[in-house]
């Protein structure tokens, strides 16, 4: 697990952000997952994954209770370290990736340099 | 016409700020005179609401699909019982469009009986209607008090409420603007009938709900009175004050401890009506800076020509639902609870459509918006040490909303929905646990499944088997709370008419959290000419009443069909079987991390089945006696990952395959431009 960091935060499950270093790290083995001012999204490995393969057919026919591939796909986000499912994301094939965390982190930093925030146990918490 | 426009709804969600005279009675309440004042309005309200539900007949009265309330004399809402939170942001808009048109003619005066059910002046959809009423203490206005609640007739071109195929409002049946139905504590006759008629297909129920919301919205009224006689107006009016000033401190508090950023989740819906179609329902870009939040759906679906839109204030509606039940929770459901929150609803999509679009069927895009939600909320408060253990997928909300009309076995004329199937959703699987099982109704935190036996009394059918329904829920660390699975026989009259909304049959409804899974599609099943009753009354011993063996081994004989779950009107025969299903919720976190132990308790309960604890959770036991090989689990984990690594690709490498992949063509007919979701032209409507 994560060592407790003054300046980390916990964002997901499985997401950190190290607030000074600005890097998402993975919460479950420490990978550096890329810089936090993109989406985390880019240094994740990415898998296309048939949801049929999650959401098995129980009966043959186009209705089956398993999603229809031509029109949706699994987009699944692994943490190149260690493996975890760090996001997953129900898409049309094709359709764009959601740049889906887009934290302030000039706003987060000054707000804990004002004393606004404290951070325990990787949680952002307000000062009385 | 004074239809109140984007803008003036927009403001008009917004509380009023302290009148002097407000701020003077606030600030004369004495010790304990706020916090008991505040437990005597929920007093007031949830007596009200015990009467609604009792007085009320179709079966969405009978689940508590409702909601009563308390306005200020300007029409801001202070409190209310719920039911559900669908009503409780957006009320304001229909009373100060009151007051604004119609002070002067037709006049508010004491006694008066107000009602509504136009989406375009501020409700949700046209089943959903809301009646009113001004309380008036020695000829001032001082509050107005309200009960709303779903009915399902409408007279529309389609039996319940929500018709599928109408493609502008002038085919949802009744559609009333803000208008005065009783004077003098008496609803006026003319318009009774003219009401009636509207809800000719059922008219015991129709007529019966208008009537519980008038009692329910008197009873707030007369106790209201009753405070007033006690404590005198000048401390109706400070306790008012001081409650809105309080919830709204409360939530810029709230607001103002969590991390500013932007925050985006996008979720699709897969039909349109009867037709298979994808749309992206909802692209949410949430913006939280200091004390605001802004809610921006530039990115959605044009509008279609169909019942599935939805009126910006429904949005707010649905949205409210959320913030209710996970984030403003423990604050007093109070327009100023979203003094720090915005909306921005560009023109002519699907969740902010034109002025003669249908929005019947508005509720299934509506929930999209709240699913989105969800997703965007559940990254901006994760790093909150206040609301992280508040995190949560969106509620399982694709379902069978199955019609039914016809004669009742007592002939009587019905028309309603089946509500179980509506009733017993899964909830979203949580930041520190799964999701409740068959939780409730996504839209609509607080209601029940209605007994089967007064089902089974009110319509022609007969419930045959109630369970959860396997492998419905998101898998994950946290799984998603079962969805359920009812089976329905025509029986005891020779047919009856029925039609399906919903959606949810080609893409699952509701994104996932964290590396969980979402949760499974449903199909519409119908078996006509079914052996069911002949198999019962022969006692064949190897009839199983399991949904999976029925479903996956075809015991039950007969004409099966599996289809898109919205479903035109059909007659259906005596002994012809329908399925319900209503949604699980999706999944929370990594699948390889959920504890073994609890994987052998879902088998335990039938919440999931054995191929999903071997091929999802990657669990090695021995199924006859589901012990856990530990250590050859701890192996097929560590297998999985490795596997996972082996077939990752680098965010370039998968860009430059993904980029040039779309849905079908034909999928695309309502979704806009591919990708962006752009209107393609103009909509035309009847």
């Amino acid at each position: 697990m994560a060592s407790e960091q003054p300046s980390r935060i916990r964002v997901t499950e499985y997401l950190d952000l190290d607030i000074d270093r600005e890097k998402w790290l993975c919460n479950r083995c420490n990978f550096e997952i890329g810089p936090a001012r993109e989406s985390y999204k880019k240094g994740c490995l990415l898998h296309d994954r048939d949801p049929r393969e999650v959401h098995p057919p129980l009966v043959s026919g186009d209705f089956s209770f398993s999603p229809d591939p031509l029109w949706v796909r699994i987009v699944e986000f692994y943490c190149p370290g260690c493996g975890a499912q760090v996001e997953t994301e129900y898409l049309p094939p094709g359709h764009p990736l959601t740049w889906d965390i887009e934290i302030d982190l000039d706003s987060l930093k000054e707000r804990l340099r004002a004393g606004e925030f404290k951070i325990r146990k990787q949680r952002l918490e307000v000062s009385e | 016409m004074p239809i109140p426009t984007l803008a003036e709804k927009l403001q008009w969600l917004k509380p009023a700020p302290a009148t002097p005279h407000e701020i003077e009675c606030a600030a004369k309440l004495r010790q304990g005179d706020y916090e008991i004042g505040v437990q005597i309005t929920n007093d007031i309200l949830d007596e009200a609401m015990e009467i609604f539900v009792r007085s009320s007949r179709s079966y969405f009265g009978v689940s508590g699909d409702s909601m009563v309330a308390i306005f200020t004399a300007g029409g801001d809402l202070i409190n209310a019982s719920c039911g559900t939170y669908l009503h409780a942001i957006i009320q304001p808009i229909v009373i100060k469009f009151i007051l604004k048109y119609y002070s002067e003619n037709p006049g508010i005066h004491d006694g008066d009986i107000w009602y509504t059910n136009d989406a375009l002046y501020g409700g949700i959809h046209n089943p959903d209607q809301v009646a009113l009423m001004p309380v008036f203490h020695d000829g001032k206005l001082l509050a107005w008090a309200s009960a709303a609640l779903h009915t399902t007739e409408t007279g529309a071109i389609e039996p319940g409420g929500m018709p599928v195929s109408a493609k502008s409002r002038f085919e949802e049946g009744l559609n009333l603007p803000p208008i005065k139905i009783g004077e003098n504590f008496k609803l006026r006759n003319d318009f009774l009938e003219f009401y009636a008629v509207y809800g000719l297909r059922a008219p015991a129920m129709f007529i019966s709900d208008l009537r519980a919301r008038c009692t329910t919205t008197d009873r707030v009224r007369a106790r209201l009175l009753e405070l007033v006689e006690k404590r005198g107006p000048d401390y109706l009016v400070g306790l008012i004050r001081k409650m809105q000033d309080t919830a709204e401190a409360g939530a810029r508090q709230k607001v103002k401890s969590l991390p500013d950023g932007k925050f985006r989740a996008v979720v699709f819906n897969d039909a349109i009506g009867w037709t298979p179609a994808l749309v992206r329902s909802c692209f949410l870009t949430l913006t939280k800076k200091g004390e605001k939040i802004t809610f921006d759906f530039a990115g959605t679906s044009p509008e279609n020509p169909s019942s599935y839109n939805v009126h910006t204030q429904a949005v707010v509606g649905h949205i409210a639902n959320f913030m209710y039940e996970y984030i403003f929770h423990d604050l007093p459901i109070c327009s100023s609870t979203f003094a720090p929150i915005d909306f921005e609803f560009p023109e002519g999509i699907i969740l902010n459509p034109g002025k003669l679009a249908a929005t019947s069927c508005c509720v299934f895009i509506g929930m999209q918006a709240r699913n989105a939600t969800h997703n965007a909320f559940a990254k901006m408060v994760f790093s909150s040490e206040k609301f992280w253990h508040q995190v949560a997928a969106a509620p399982g909300s694709q379902h069978t909303s199955q019609i039914c009309a016809g004669l009742s076995q007592w002939n009587l004329a019905v028309s309603d929905v089946l509500s179980f199937s509506l009733n017993t959703q899964g909830q979203g699987g949580r930041s520190g646990t799964d999701g409740m099982d068959s939780y409730g109704f996504a839209w609509c935190a607080f209601g029940r499944a209605p007994d089967s036996e007064q089902v089974e009394s009110e319509l022609p059918l007969s419930v045959m088997l109630s369970q959860h329904w396997r492998d419905s829920c998101g898998h994950g660390v946290h799984r998603g709370g079962s969805g359920a699975v009812q089976q329905w026989m025509i029986h005891k009259m020779p047919n009856m008419v029925s039609m399906c909304m919903g959606n949810g049959s080609k893409v699952p409804i509701g994104q996932p959290l964290f590396g969980g899974y979402a949760s499974s599609p449903i199909p519409g099943i119908s078996i006509r000419k079914a052996d069911l009753l002949k198999q019962m009354k022969e006692g064949n011993p190897d009839l199983v009443m399991d949904h999976r063996t029925i479903i996956e081994k075809g015991t039950i004989h007969g004409d099966w069909k599996f289809e898109l779950v919205a479903r035109t009107p059909k007659v259906y025969e005596e002994g012809d079987l329908l399925f319900g299903f209503s949604g699980g919720g999706p999944g929370y976190g990594d699948p390889l991390e959920r504890d073994p132990e609890s994987v052998m308790d879902d088998l335990k309960k039938k919440i999931i089945s054995d191929w999903t604890a071997q091929n999802i959770y990657k669990i090695a036991y021995d199924p006859e006696r589901r012990k856990v090989d530990i250590e050859k689990t701890r192996q097929q984990r560590q297998e999985e990952r490795k596997a996972r690594l082996a077939r990752g690709k680098s965010y370039d490498d998968f860009q430059q395959e993904w980029a040039k992949k779309s849905p079908p063509k034909e999928a695309l007919l309502y979704y806009g431009t591919w990708p962006d979701a752009k209107p393609t032209g103009p909509v035309f409507r009847p």
